[in-house]
């Protein structure tokens, strides 16, 4: 069964995100960018299936700027096999939409026959949590999302569900699309072998157009705020003044 | 909004940078031609270098060494400029960084170089006058190194901490991928960890072994025929940076397979290459080297420990000390004489001795082997032993080489390579002082602001990060010379000897901004501070390193 992982390049986890002076969005110019880290994990998950014998072959697709070939080759030196870079713009500022990715991914599958596509739940720049889904749809195949254990049997896939209040397992029907949640695993860290390996792995690289996808925005981001910083404290000179405030002011008893 | 007549508010980046720094790299390089022209002149004695001569002068020879070191790291930082230039990648940081060192440097050169915190050597040491220099030089000296340049520098560090490095490094891609692994690893599997073990002094525990050999550290330059994966000494450099970055004693993990495969490699026989250094690369065993003794420190070709034959076999008797990672060890690289009668280098043998490995309780268990711990003051987590050798045997195949009176020849050659892997090592450490330092800074409050916002404290950590990228850049460049097969003892030494220094004025810089909480134990500086000191003296002592410098200067 050959498995296919999404990886999309975003703002490092560890940045300071600045919102850029007209608003238009995140200050992305030399900001360091990596891979986004629930990808990460769907991509180990994808290893770890090859290494099990479940799956024999693992194939990852990134679509953005020519850079995301950095974050392919991160993906190839922990152990995918190849990668196809889908270059969908030229500029670090443009997020392709996940309806555009989705019909994009939806063209891969057709060529690459997965019997499994892995994805991140949610890329942690826009937070939308849409591709996945999107991409069941346009394929008429079942879903499994938000997957914090992953057991495939057959042509059937057990996932435990991390929703609210506690963990759902259900169990679909293959080919399918799951997407990973943070607990499913640890990422490894690529070794030096295996990152010289990465070199010579292939990469092909493809544009929309290859696939006769439209990746024009459909969306508009009208506007983008830094979060409204934290408000000075006061203190409080009593009990009584404490608990007269709690009710008074801040409503909470 | 500045009027007609007002000047504007200006850059603290000097406009024509790349420029003025062309410019004034060649009157450095003539300041050191002078210099070693006017020393040379004073210790030759009859058309050559007199030893006793260079003793008198001894204060001259390492100046003169520090301002070879100074001009090569000049010279290193212009070449890294020109090559981000050429890639698009020498940016406003990168430029603030070239700006300051170069300011800085040339005020020292011109007043006086620290070789060490009491010692500083003067251009008329080496009998230069100080004599103006020219207009591009003097431009980068009095608008070089300003405080709203460092102010601008911190600025930019601030807004970029999540990058591993404070501008780029110049490094291929597949480096900085190496990089990038080997910190998370780090950062995830050491830098939580390191602390507790230092203040428990305890070993680094086997399982982080495990997965550095998993990941590849002790295979990493041995080439693949022998079970290694033969990557470059610059991804030797990076993996060493980053995992000393973490702790000090897990990026010196790989020092002794380092050495021990460079040993085998360069002197062993064929049968001894392909018998030790697969099982060294997959780090299935732990080398340790035994050279010095207690009597014979930097001055290694006088040493007593004594190999002698007995029948296939030889015996070694003597006692050896500050064996590092003893314990815990598979082979012993023993440096002995087994020639009578010398007394010089020209006797000594290196032997392959095989140990049983050890535990912290009962690390010597072999007969004819005992020794014990030296308790030390940082650079722990390997453990430092005395080993005493009483008639302990050794195969008689086991004689790297198969050749006696090799022994110093053999391990001379390992020194580029040991020297390299120590100035990355420097350059962990110096980083891992940065990031703590400038943790501190951004979080402690004081009169209503973070300290970072004062200048003096800005300042320290602008003066960290560029001293760290002139550090690297000098490191990076011997391993790129040891790479294409080049010799590079100069430019390791003056990597490892300014390594060193960098390492240990950001240790007790960060230490400073902690305040009084950097004097406590439980506060990380005070370990940072601890291993940033052996730096100095291990691998050739700064003192040491100065005088084969200046040697080679002469030759």
């Amino acid at each position: 069964m050959k498995v296919l992982v999404p990886v999309k390049r975003v703002i490092d986890y560890n940045v300071k995100v600045r919102v850029k002076a007209d608003g238009s969005g995140v200050d992305l110019a030399n900001v360091k960018m990596s891979m986004n880290p629930f990808d990460e994990i769907a991509v180990e998950e994808a290893i770890r299936l090859k290494e099990k014998g479940v799956a024999t072959e693992v194939v990852v697709v990134s679509i953005g700027v020519k850079q995301s070939q950095e974050t392919l080759r991160t993906a190839l030196a922990m152990g995918a096999d190849r990668a196809i870079l889908i270059e969908a713009t030229d500029s670090v500022q443009t997020d392709i939409e996940p309806l555009a990715v989705a019909k994009l991914l939806a063209a891969v599958v057709k060529e690459e026959a997965p019997g499994l596509v892995l994805c991140g739940k949610q890329a942690i720049d826009n937070d939308m949590n849409a591709t996945g889904q999107m991409l069941s749809a346009l394929l008429g195949w079942s879903q499994a999302t938000f997957a914090s254990e992953l057991v495939i049997d057959g042509d059937t896939a057990k996932v435990t569900r991390e929703v609210d209040g506690g963990l759902q397992t259900i169990s679909v029907k293959m080919p399918t699309i799951v997407t990973v949640d943070l607990r499913l695993n640890e990422p490894r860290y690529a070794s030096l072998p295996n990152i010289m390996k990465a070199k010579a792995k292939p990469l092909a690289a493809k544009t929309p157009a290859d696939y006769g996808v439209d990746v024009a925005p459909r969306l508009s981001v009208l506007k983008t705020v830094e979060p409204a910083g934290r408000k000075a404290g006061i203190k409080v000179g009593s009990v009584d003044e404490l608990i007269a405030k709690l009710k008074d002011e801040a409503g909470v008893i | 909004m500045a009027h007609d007549g007002q000047t504007q508010p200006t850059s603290p980046l000097l406009a024509d940078l790349l420029d003025l720094t062309a410019r004034a790299l060649p009157e450095v390089e003539a300041i050191f031609a002078q210099g070693r022209e006017n020393l040379r002149e004073r210790v030759t004695v009859a058309g050559k270098v007199s030893a006793p001569a260079m003793e008198e002068h001894q204060y001259a020879a390492h100046a003169l060494s520090w301002l070879a070191t100074y001009t090569e790291a000049l010279r290193q930082m212009q070449a890294w400029a020109l090559r981000l230039q050429d890639g698009g990648q020498f940016g406003q940081m990168e430029a603030l960084i070239l700006q300051i060192a170069f300011g800085e440097y040339l005020h020292q050169i011109q007043g006086g170089i620290p070789m060490s915190q009491g010692e500083i050597a003067r251009l008329q040491d080496l009998g230069l006058e100080v004599t103006p220099l020219g207009v591009a030089a003097q431009t980068l000296m009095t608008q070089g190194n300003t405080s709203a340049a460092r102010a601008a520098l911190v600025a930019l560090m601030r807004d970029s901490r999540a990058n591993a490095t404070f501008g780029a490094t110049g490094l291929e891609d597949e480096l900085e991928m190496i990089r990038d692994q080997f910190r998370r690893f780090a950062a995830e599997q050491v830098t939580p960890f390191a602390h507790e073990w230092h203040l428990k002094d305890a070993l680094i525990p086997m399982s982080v072994i495990d997965q550095l050999a998993e990941m590849g550290v002790f295979g990493l330059t041995i080439p693949e025929e022998f079970g290694g994966f033969g990557l470059s000494k610059a991804s030797m450099v990076v993996v060493s940076e980053e995992l000393s970055r973490g702790y000090i004693g897990v990026g010196s993990l790989g020092t002794r397979s380092e050495i021990a495969a460079e040993l085998i490699l360069c002197g062993g026989t064929p049968e001894q290459k392909a018998q030790w250094l697969p099982k060294l690369a997959s780090g299935e065993i732990l080398p340790t080297a035994v050279f010095t003794e207690p009597n014979t420190g930097s001055d290694l070709g006088a040493l007593r420990t004594r190999a002698r034959r007995d029948g296939e076999d030889w015996t070694i008797t003597g006692n050896k000390t500050w064996i590092t990672h003893a314990a815990r060890t598979h082979v012993m690289t023993v440096l002995a004489r087994s020639v009578d009668a010398t007394t010089d280098y020209r006797g000594l043998s290196m032997f392959l001795a095989e140990k049983t490995p050890g535990t912290d309780e009962a690390p010597f268990v072999d007969p004819g082997l005992s020794g014990g711990e030296i308790e030390v003051l940082g650079y722990r987590g390997m453990k430092e032993y005395t080993v005493n050798f009483d008639d302990f045997r050794v195969k008689g195949a086991n004689l790297l080489g198969g050749v006696e009176g090799q022994g110093f020849k053999q391990l001379m050659q390992t020194f580029e390579s040991a020297r390299i892997q120590t100035a990355a090592r420097a350059i962990g450490v110096a980083q891992n002082a940065l990031d703590v330092g400038m943790g501190y800074a951004e979080d402690r409050k004081q009169f209503g602001k973070a300290l970072i916002e004062f200048p003096r404290v800005a300042g320290k950590l602008a003066m960290m990060a560029v001293e760290i990228m002139v550090a690297r850049q000098l490191t990076y460049f011997s391993a790129w010379q040891k790479d294409h097969d080049k010799r590079c003892d100069l430019e390791a030494g003056m990597a490892k000897l300014l390594g060193a220094r960098v390492a240990w004025a950001a240790a007790d810089n960060a230490l400073q901004i902690h305040g009084g909480n950097g004097f406590a134990l439980e506060y990380q500086i005070s370990r940072i501070l601890c291993d940033a000191r052996i730096l100095n003296i291990f691998e050739g002592a700064a003192e040491i390193q100065a005088q084969v410098i200046a040697r080679r200067l002469l030759d």
